[in-house]
């Protein structure tokens, strides 16, 4: 899937077999393409949102292949100190980031499954580059859709947000079905057919807020990601229906008292 | 061109030539955001794609057009993301409108055929640019296929290599076996259960290798195994022929390894010597090393494993030992019942694990509530007080169990790098010690082992528990000592004292005795035996020497909440025949809000044997006191003498008008000069005794002071 979400955003780093989904997708939901282009931009604003309140590390979970406007690319812009740890499970993904990342000692990726927080906690990058004292920018996006209830999305999001210090931040984009229609079951049900062992999950406005329980939601709350404050037409387009596609929020730790 | 009786037109262009250049940039930028992904911010995006404008219209205006630097626009352009068609289709549009327009580029006609070139370089070097990026990206994608195969490969080499290096060193029998039964590889532990030189049993059937008896129960699970169906693997006792005839008892367990498509691929077979009943034997030592309960393991496993780390510590870090109780857990089990506080144990032991997961550590359960900890430090290993502070952070978590939400604190004894040679019994001790002190009327402290006082407890508890056997032995006894009237120095009554003369050491007088006895319990005996000889005593003198002045003996805490004190004190007058009023007991004062000794003081006094409140303070509750029970005598503690010796206590002596105001009369212990006696005497205490009157004699000696 993240090769298509590549082809979708307008890059080349996917198969024929990966254009061809992503051209059945889109027949189904036209106007995709906005929805990625949106989504992607969250991430750059995410990112610099938080290095405005003092994060210098971060962990990406679920980080799919680099595509553009990476994390550590609008992160080392801000402050080339920043560290970044992307975490993903797929063998291909994860290559495809060491190739990427082999001239950067402030990152690296570890392939891990995320539903394994203490084996990605526990390896040799994460120990390498982050500490777990300070506070981190915890990115989990467009990953917790992949996580059905009976995994428990919300139990994981404890166990990260456990070794995490105050001060921290989570943000979570998630696909939800609350503003469209047909359309998008006829979308995922392409997913389905393409026998990806992975499902989407799609939540509602309540399910995804519970799944920021422990962190305090920054305003605007969690809105469309298309909404979240958005600077210009990078980040949000003319179709509103696009724009709400995936929820997004980002939240902070606070102090011990919310345990 | 402008037309008469208008106002200036205000959408005309502006005269600012950086102002228009701004504004184009701006444009471009928005429209630009809208269509394509980049890395940049909002403002970043505005500045390059200004800096892209900026040459663009100096090779517009230069002579001669400067064409590869056009092109390199169109380079930079793709570099900033994925711009692509959409990016190159609105990038001319917005300049393509836009530049005609600029001041700088006026007049029109003039540029019209550069800006058209222009923007046709720039095109051609963003085509070259995409095109080279797509392959890029191309061959990123192929690449990362290819050192995913390549990791995979390795991964599996190595895992390979790890599985070679687990069979062929295991005790246990391992034989990967084909479906048919042909073993296709056995380690050398197999071959010589069953008598077979190293690498014979390659290609042998492994069903020929089981005796007929259990030959076909066992080809049948195997069956089931290859089926499916839920079971991932059987275990059976079986016997299997050894080369030289005999039989070996064995026990198997076979597991079915599926290949890359997830079709059965070999079987894996472990073989263990034995029966069922050695698994059972295994398991019963096991469990005798653990605790049923929390499966942590126990005392005596721990301290087979305290000598071992203790032999291996390491010189620089040492290791440490922590005795942890769970407070008030007692209190847990007898309200909300015993089940209840099982399951708050269990938890426990698991918040324990947490919080040492990052240590070398052994966690046991001792008994009841009461944990060890064996930290073998390394560079890592946090401070004491960080660990003891994680532990009760953990337990102070409430832990919810049928719907309470229970949260405990522990108290801690640590003994933190002990010597080298340190018997482990002996280390165990005194973190055990050390555990007691810690929680001496307090919760939740932890107490480093303190060698000094260590040696000090033990002295006192060796004496402590040794008072029973020199009492036996006749090194306790009975001494008395008088009780003086202040104001003339005449004599008011005898007390009786417990000495202790110990072989080798000094006597030890009364107050260390009642100490000693009360941390034992042998207060009660001993201290009846006493009052039973001090009233004996008084009796013979009564008798012989018609001394008509009471005998008085204070009594412990102990002592006084005895619910047969009236009856032993009843019994001992009729026995010795001494008459009640000639008795006085002492009653600590700070024993009467404890249960049932009012009711014996009122009791004693009902008999007739006079009573005085020891240990008093003067203070309102004391007073009270004094009134309520309607006593006769106080006797006024010793470090109240001794405070008023050594300080200003101008203040006592305005209390001690406030005793006599409730009718008592006023003894003060303690006296051990005549400055203290004549401090007390012009303050208006009636009676004394200290060592200034003389100390504790024997009988015979006391005689003197009587006659």
């Amino acid at each position: 899937m993240a090769r298509t979400y590549d082809f979708m955003l307008g890059g080349g780093h996917n198969f024929a077999v990966d254009r061809a989904v992503g051209a059945q997708i889109e027949q189904a939901m036209p106007g995709l393409r906005e929805a990625a282009r949106v989504n992607r931009a969250f991430l750059g604003r995410a990112v610099r949102f938080m290095v405005d309140r003092g994060i210098r590390q971060f962990l990406d979970v679920g980080s799919g292949i680099p595509t553009v406007a990476n994390v550590h690319e609008v992160a080392q812009a801000c402050d080339p100190e920043c560290r970044v740890v992307y975490v993903d499970r797929d063998p291909v993904a994860v290559a495809h980031s060491e190739l990427m990342l082999a001239g950067n000692d402030h990152a690296a990726i570890v392939q891990a499954d995320m539903r394994d927080p203490e084996k990605i906690l526990e390896s040799p990058q994460v120990r390498g580059l982050l500490d777990l004292d300070e506070p981190v920018g915890l990115l989990m996006l467009l990953m917790l859709h992949w996580i059905p209830d009976e995994s428990d999305p919300l139990d994981l999001v404890g166990r990260y947000r456990a070794v995490m210090a105050d001060g921290s931040f989570l943000a979570i984009t998630h696909v939800t079905g609350d503003h469209q229609g047909e359309n998008l079951t006829e979308a995922t049900d392409v997913i389905k057919e393409s026998r990806s062992p992975d499902q989407v999950t799609l939540r509602t406005r309540a399910q995804v807020t519970e799944l920021f329980t422990g962190f305090e939601i920054v305003e605007p709350g969690l809105v469309g990601c298309g909404e979240w404050r958005p600077s210009g037409p990078a980040d949000i387009s003319d179709a509103s229906d696009m724009n709400m596609l995936v929820y997004a929020g980002i939240g902070s730790k606070k102090s011990s008292e919310h345990r | 061109m402008s037309k008469p009786d208008h106002l200036p037109d205000r959408t005309a262009v502006p005269a600012d030539p950086a102002r228009g250049r701004n504004l184009l940039a701006r444009k471009w930028a928005y429209l630009l955001s809208g269509v394509t992904v980049v890395s940049l911010s909002r403002e970043g995006l505005e500045r390059e794609l200004g800096d892209l404008l900026d040459a663009f219209c100096a090779s517009l205006l230069g002579k001669p057009a400067d064409t590869p630097s056009v092109e390199r626009i169109g380079e930079r352009l793709v570099a900033l993301g994925y711009v692509g068609e959409p990016g190159l289709r609105c990038t001319l549009e917005v300049l393509g409108k836009g530049l005609p327009s600029l001041p700088e580029l006026q007049p029109p006609d003039r540029f019209a055929e550069r800006i058209v070139l222009g923007l046709g370089a720039l095109s051609c070097g963003f085509l070259l640019a995409h095109e080279r990026s797509v392959l890029d990206q191309q061959e990123i994608m192929h690449l990362s296929l290819l050192k995913a195969v390549r990791d995979a490969q390795w991964n599996l080499k190595e895992s390979e290599a790890r599985f070679d290096e687990v069979v062929t060193s295991s005790a246990s029998g391992i034989a990967v076996v084909r479906l048919d039964g042909r073993i296709v590889r056995a380690n050398t532990a197999l071959a010589e259960m069953l008598g077979h030189p190293s690498g014979e049993l390659t290609g042998t059937g492994l069903y020929d290798l089981v005796h007929p008896d259990s030959v076909e129960v066992f080809r049948e699970a195997m069956q089931t195994l290859l089926e499916g169906g839920g079971r991932e693997r059987i275990r059976q006792s079986l016997r299997l022929l050894r080369k030289d005839g005999d039989v070996a008892r064995i026990s198997l367990t076979a597991s079915l390894l599926r290949d890359a498509d997830d079709r059965p691929g070999h079987f894996v077979v472990v073989v263990e010597d034995g029966t069922e009943l050695m698994l059972l034997q295994g398991e019963l030592s096991r469990q005798a090393l653990h605790d049923v309960l929390t499966g942590l393991p126990n005392r005596q496993y721990f301290g087979t494993h305290l000598e071992a780390a203790l032999r291996r510590a390491d010189p620089a870090y040492g290791v440490t030992l922590f005795q942890v109780d769970l407070d008030a857990f007692g209190m847990v089990c007898n309200s909300l019942g015993r089940r209840v506080g099982e399951q708050l144990l269990v938890h426990v032991a698991q918040r324990l694990k947490v919080v040492m997961a990052r240590e070398r550590a052994m966690i046991a359960r001792f008994h009841s509530d009461e944990f060890g900890i064996l930290v073998e430090n390394t560079a890592t290993t946090p401070d004491i007080d960080t660990i003891v502070r994680a532990i009760n952070d953990e337990l102070a978590e409430p832990f919810f169990v049928e719907g309470h939400g229970l949260a405990l604190s522990a108290s801690a004894g640590v003994v933190h790098r002990p010597a080298k040679g340190i018997d482990p019994a002996e280390l165990l001790r005194a973190a055990d010690q050390t555990l007691r002190r810690a929680k001496d009327r307090r919760r939740g402290q932890w107490k480093m082992f303190d060698p000094v006082a260590d040696a000090a407890d033990r002295r006192a508890q060796a004496l402590a528990v040794g008072m029973a056997g020199a009492w036996e032995n006749g090194e306790i006894a009975v001494r008395y000592r008088p009780v003086v009237r202040l104001a003339d120095g005449g004599m008011a009554g005898v007390e009786a004292r417990l000495q202790w003369d110990r072989p080798g050491g000094p006597p030890l007088a009364h107050e260390r005795c009642a100490e000693l006895a009360e941390a034992t319990g042998l207060s009660l005996p001993l201290g009846d035996w006493a009052l039973r000889a001090a009233s004996r005593q008084g009796e013979w003198w009564h008798q012989r020497l018609d001394f008509g002045l009471p005998v008085v003996a204070g009594l412990t805490e102990h002592q006084a909440t005895d619910e047969a004190l009236g009856t032993r004190v009843t019994g001992l007058l009729a026995d010795t025949g001494l008459p009640p009023d000639q008795l006085m007991i002492g009653v600590p004062v700070g024993a009467l809000p404890m249960s049932g000794v009012v009711e014996n003081l009122t009791a004693l006094s009902d008999v007739g044997v006079r009573v005085l409140l020891d240990e008093f303070g003067m203070g309102p509750d004391d007073l009270r006191a004094v009134e309520d029970l309607r006593v006769g005598v106080v006797r006024v503690a010793r470090r109240l003498a001794a405070w008023q010796a050594w300080s200003d206590s101008s203040f006592l002596s305005a209390l001690v008008p406030l005793v006599r105001q409730v009718g008592a009369t006023l003894v003060v212990d303690g006296i051990d000069t005549e400055v203290q006696a004549d401090w007390w005497r012009d303050a208006g205490a009636d009676l004394a005794t200290g060592d200034y009157f003389g100390t504790a004699v024997t009988a015979g000696a006391v005689v003197e002071l009587l006659a």
